[in-house]
């Protein structure tokens, strides 16, 4: 953990001051929701929300670069202003962040290396996996990270259900996916290629050349062109899958001493001569053939494009909008893929801004927006995974290396279990979540019996005054105010980002 | 969908009284957990060996039975059927299941959770790929999602459906509705329709779909099930799953694939004959198979259902009088589609005490499991099967009808 995740000891001081017999009264987790509370995560006694007939802009950037806005999100970012907002988030270490941490402490084996976690059962590793994306997502104040962890967790995909990768996914997780994902691409790549994770996920462990007869085995080389760097139609052969499959021989996991760590076998390594995409690989390279074929794939043309596509996919369209794919390329190019530059210039990219309500979110990022929107207190435990599976995205169970979709059309056909999430949550009848519909409804000034309820909570959720179709649909007299929130989370327009 | 005429239709009628052929929409898998000792099942009447190696768990081939005993049911000059299997000889000699003999995966490791593991990821031994069998396929067929897609009958989404687009697992159909009181239930359906019918998008579209769905979701909900006349479903979780199942089926919901287990096949001690431990779980297994393809009458033509499990067990009775891991089975097909009649695969190459690589005793692996689950699959969507099974060619078996009626 980096130094300043540590929460001060001051502060703590202060917060337990308050807490006073919470323990004894709600346990563990009550107590630290009274510390989290304390350390910045109350919903603000009044929320100045005005807004218009379209997407507020503030409204528009923390649903693409976070999971929405937490209540008093939006005066922030105006406040500070966009690019001040972006910049900021570009650089998580600045951002103090810890009343996530504290949340997600209680997550014993998300810290531990491989080696350790094959003494624990397998459910809890996977649960407290899955929990811990859950509740950075909902809580980190670094939210931009937090997307590009889930952004990155599903290009560098690792289904937790294979092989072994459950021990190993938490040592990917916290150093690949989360210690690079605003880093600079070659290094998270390299992190990626030689992760335990990785190796058990696409068989780089079984990929080795120890006889003269041994085909390698091709599975990562492939992907890593297909998936990670090039993208399917990026100019690579048959002849360059095998010739990288070649430079990559040797690679392994530890499975007993030192077990789950990696090391090079020169003795399992084809060490000739290698061609990959045109590039002479001299032979007696060793564990170095790994940096050379990285270098290659890392600045082939094809690989800017491939991951400008991907981002812009994300942040702004699903249809990539093709002017803005080739800038952000170039911009990856001359920055030597600094991920921080590529996304500077795509969220400050004018098709960025006029692309507000275009994008339909994934379950994920539903139920996180959700929990955000009310300011809702949990720890996410089955409960809420139950939700996710029902809508077919639980964390690090994706099967095949391309990770989730991010087209909207796989996601239409779970509604139902989006809405009874939703009507659940503002009925507080998830257990292990907790929502104070009051507090909001007085931050946001609306009384209970107010006949202009729909009006006065719609713009809290969608960043926008209600259309007239909605406001008809959500002003029944006889709504009580936990049913109409819930309908809001429901409706189609919170379904959007 | 193209019109036939008067006349083909007709023919068709003159031909078969129920419609042949087709597509099947509806794949139900049933898995037999444990490992079922299908020689049991599918009595090798014929062979000595088994004769010789199971003095006491034998069944006798027909009208060979000591006075006062029962003796298998006669299907062919080979094999004979367990009695408690009788509900579905008529299914057999109608044409509608089909017995594929031989059936099996190539794990040596005689370990139930790792051979039903590979199995249900659809894998050759030791190859590593996310995902289940079903759930790659779903993922990949070409057809309308629906929210109802994959169902488990029973606590967790089985490991085969993983990767679904959507899996849910249920108990029941009343599982599935809008988490309402009922009092608000009108309203919130009101103001959902409002607001998903306000445009046409894709979102909004699917939004109306739902709310077509939770409709007739209700509709089931609201009229008690009865199944079709004369159906009783034996007691206990395995016949009311296969209800539920039915259920969905008729109910219209969109539901793809529904996977269901039945547990208790691991007879190592006392596994019996005629009657026994085995014997009872073959009893519910029949009478809920007959009970639910004769429930499902209406839409026949659209269901398959597939039963297996993860491996056989040895041709010689332990000391224990029970039988040990062993290596194929039989598996079963069932559906207006499927060639049935039949008993596809050799049978041969059964061990008595001997070992070959795979361990000792049983029926040889003839046929791989992918090839029955793949050629299920390619009748089922002829271009999303193909990416199922990964580096894989299969053998054609041929209990498939192919004839595709319009």
């Amino acid at each position: 953990m980096m130094a300043d995740d540590k929460i001060s000891r001051r502060k703590i001081l202060q917060s337990a001051a308050l807490l006073g017999g919470a323990y004894t009264l709600g346990g563990c987790e009550q107590a630290s929701s009274l510390l989290t509370e304390h350390m910045g995560e109350a919903i603000p006694s009044a929320l100045r929300e005005s807004a218009g007939a379209a997407i507020d802009p503030a409204f528009h950037l923390l649903s693409r670069a976070g999971y929405g806005p937490w209540p008093g999100d939006i005066e922030r970012v105006k406040q500070m202003g966009a690019t001040a907002w972006i910049d900021e988030q570009l650089h998580p270490d600045t951002i103090e962040d810890n009343a996530a941490n504290l949340r997600a402490s209680r997550f014993e084996t998300i810290h531990l290396d491989g080696g350790t976690c094959f003494e624990y059962k397998k459910e809890l590793l996977f649960n407290e996996m899955a929990r811990q994306s859950l509740i950075r997502a909902i809580y980190s104040k670094r939210q931009l990270l937090q997307v590009m962890v889930e952004f990155w967790s599903d290009h560098f995909n690792i289904d937790m259900s294979k092989g072994n990768c459950v021990y190993f996914k938490g040592f990917d997780d916290r150093t690949v996916i989360r210690k690079f994902a605003l880093g600079n691409f070659s290094d998270l790549l390299k992190a990626s290629a030689i992760s335990p994770a990785m190796l058990t996920y696409l068989d780089g462990n079984e990929n080795k050349k120890s006889r003269p007869s041994d085909v390698p085995n091709e599975n990562y080389a492939r992907e890593l062109m297909e998936l990670h760097t090039l993208g399917v139609d990026g100019g690579y052969t048959q002849q360059d899958v095998s010739e990288v499959a070649r430079c990559l021989t040797g690679w392994r996991i530890y499975d007993r001493w030192q077990r789950g760590k990696i090391y090079f076998a020169p003795e399992l390594h084809d060490d000739g001569e290698k061609e990959v995409l045109g590039h002479r690989i001299a032979g007696g390279g060793k564990d170095r053939d790994l940096d050379a074929v990285l270098s290659i794939v890392c600045n082939h043309p094809s690989t800017a494009i491939h991951l400008s596509t991907k981002l812009v996919r994300k942040f702004v369209a699903e249809d990539a909008p093709e002017a803005l794919v080739a800038s952000t390329a170039c911009v990856f190019t001359e920055t030597k893929g600094d991920i921080k530059a590529v996304l500077r210039h795509i969220l400050t990219s004018s098709a960025f801004a006029s692309s507000a309500g275009a994008k339909i979110k994934r379950p994920f990022q539903f139920i996180v927006s959700s929990m955000r929107a009310v300011g809702a207190d949990t720890y996410a435990h089955n409960d809420v995974l139950d939700y996710l599976k029902s809508m077919g995205q639980c964390p690090f169970q994706y099967p095949t290396p391309d990770g989730y979709p991010d087209r909207s059309a796989p996601w239409m056909a779970a509604l139902l279990w989006r809405w009874n999430f939703a009507l659940a949550l503002a009925n507080n009848q998830i257990p292990s979540v907790k929502i104070d519909t009051s507090k909001l409804m007085t931050a946001l000034g609306a009384g209970e019996s107010d006949e202009k309820k729909a009006t006065i909570l719609l713009p809290h959720f969608i960043g926008r005054k209600g259309k007239s179709a909605e406001l008809a649909a959500l002003s029944s007299p006889t709504l009580e105010t936990s049913c109409l929130i819930g309908l809001i989370l429901s409706s189609p327009a919170f379904q959007r980002c | 969908m193209a019109k036939s005429s008067r006349r083909e239709f007709l023919q068709r009628l003159a031909f078969s009284p129920e419609e042949k052929g087709g597509r099947a929409d509806v794949l139900v898998c049933v898995f037999l957990r444990g490992g079922a000792d299908t020689l049991n099942m599918l009595i090798p009447c014929q062979d000595d060996l088994y004769y010789s190696s199971r003095p006491t768990l034998a069944i006798a081939s027909p009208n060979k039975a000591k006075k006062g005993n029962e003796s298998a049911l006669k299907l062919n000059d080979f094999y004979g059927l367990h009695p408690r299997m009788a509900p579905l000889l008529s299914l057999y000699r109608n044409g509608t299941l089909a017995f594929i003999q031989g059936v099996g995966s190539d794990n040596p490791t005689g370990s139930h959770f790792s051979a039903q593991d590979q199995m249900e990821h659809g894998l050759a031994y030791g190859q590593n790929t996310g995902g289940g069998w079903l759930g790659r396929y779903l993922q990949q067929a070409d057809l309308q999602h629906s929210p109802l897609g994959a169902v488990t009958i029973g606590p967790s989404v089985s490991e085969s459906l993983r990767g679904a687009p959507s899996a849910s697992a249920i108990k029941s159909v009343n599982d599935i509705q809008l988490h309402a009181t009922s009092k608000e239930q009108s309203t919130i359906t009101a103001a959902l329709a409002k607001m998903y019918g306000a445009d046409t998008s894709p979102l909004n579209k699917s939004g109306l779909d739902t709310l077509e769905l939770l409709k007739r979701l209700n509709d089931l909900r609201n009229h008690p099930y009865r199944a079709a006349a004369g159906v009783s479903y034996p007691g206990g979780d395995f016949g009311a799953g296969l209800r539920e199942i039915a259920r969905l089926i008729k109910g219209d919901v969109g539901l793809r694939v529904a996977s269901i287990d039945l547990g208790g096949w691991d007879t190592h001690f006392f596994q019996g004959a005629c009657e026994g431990l085995q014997a009872q779980n073959i009893d519910v297994l029949s009478k809920g198979l007959a009970a639910f393809q004769a429930d499902i009458v209406g839409c026949a033509a659209k269901v398959c259902t597939l039963v297996m499990t993860e491996f056989g067990r040895r041709t010689y009775e332990n000391s224990s009088l029970g039988t040990d891991h062993g290596k194929a089975f039989a598996m079963m097909a069932i559906g207006n589609h499927i060639r049935g009649g039949t008993i596809y695969g050799d049978y041969t190459d059964l061990m008595g005490q001997e070992a070959d690589i795979m361990g000792p005793g049983g029926l040889s692996v003839k046929i791989d499991y992918r090839s029955v689950l793949s050629e299920i699959l390619e009748s089922m969507d002829p271009r999303g099967h193909d990416k199922v099974f990964y580096q894989f060619k299969a053998s054609r078996v041929g209990f498939i009808n192919s004839t595709r009626s319009s």
